[in-house]
């Protein structure tokens, strides 16, 4: 994967595969801490197996395949980052919650990408499920919900080139 | 002239007749296009290849054809791919996508009728 917003899209492609309805994404930044943190809730019915298992790249919710490599890419990305990757139960939705953590200035990091691009593609192809999105770079907040996603997301885009 | 109808049996049949030939009218205008978002699509360039979709069809004032997306289709290798699902369930897969097999797409199959042979993956 050549940035993040394409593991974001990939981890949002599995909740839509999961039968969410609710699909929450936080881009928090604090910079203070050194720290980027990409997190995805949905409503789904949750983890089928233990988390760890759900990492495993051998692991995979689909009959036809013997690999699922989307979270452990992820993790890999997120470790090499001097960060991890963290997979549970959603307090908020009930569902799946993966947190991704990684160092903001950490060499290894990949770019940030087109974040607004991965929701626009979601959103436009998922007009039943409700997107929510909340990106957060010290004071500057934006928080969306349902098509206001769609109809914001310049300023997904302001936020995501201030980071790069 | 139309045979008198003479029996309710065969008003019946009419009238199932009818609401198929209007489902198979109405259903037309559900053609589907599904990109295919699993890891190796992704990776592949599938999010250009839905943006390549939305573009095209707003460019060719296609309004009958609905853009959703799915998981792996367990072909990885052709990857980035689509699949045009028309009206009466037929399933067009084409593979190895880039932007301008997108526009020729949209221009010859989902505007003019004609599937792209030389795009469809061979199985």
């Amino acid at each position: 994967m050549h940035d993040l917003s394409l593991y974001l899209l990939d981890i949002l492609e599995n909740s839509v595969r999961a039968g969410a309805t609710v699909i929450a994404t936080s881009i928090v930044v604090e910079r203070a801490d050194d720290a980027l943190t990409i997190t995805v809730e949905d409503d789904g019915p949750g983890l089928p197996v233990e988390p760890e298992q759900a990492l495993d790249p051998f692991f995979t919710t689909k009959g036809h395949k013997k690999t699922g490599l989307g979270l452990s890419l992820f993790r890999q990305a997120a470790e090499a980052a001097g960060g991890g990757l963290e997979v549970g139960r959603s307090d908020e939705l009930g569902g799946v919650r993966v947190s991704a953590r990684m160092s903001i200035v950490n060499v290894d990091r990949p770019p940030l990408g087109d974040i607004a691009a991965s929701l626009a593609t979601m959103v436009v192809t998922n007009p039943a499920i409700e997107f929510r999105v909340r990106v957060c770079d010290g004071g500057d907040r934006v928080s969306l919900r349902g098509p206001d996603v769609a109809r914001h997301l310049a300023e997904i885009v302001a936020f995501q080139d201030s980071l790069a | 002239m139309a045979d008198r109808i003479t029996s309710p049996d065969q008003l019946k049949a009419l009238a199932a007749k009818a609401k198929a030939d209007i489902d198979l009218r109405e259903g037309r205008k559900e053609t589907q296009v599904t990109v295919h978002m699993g890891t190796c699509g992704i990776a592949a360039g599938a999010r250009e290849i839905v943006a390549a979709f939305m573009a095209e069809l707003a460019a060719n004032g296609v309004t009958s054809t609905s853009l959703h997306q799915s998981g792996c289709a367990g072909l990885c290798e052709e990857e980035p791919m689509a699949t045009v699902t028309t009206a009466d369930g037929t399933l067009y897969r084409y593979g190895l996508l880039d932007k301008d097999k997108v526009r020729t797409i949209v221009v010859n199959h989902l505007v003019g009728g004609t599937p792209v042979e030389a795009y469809l993956i061979k199985t």
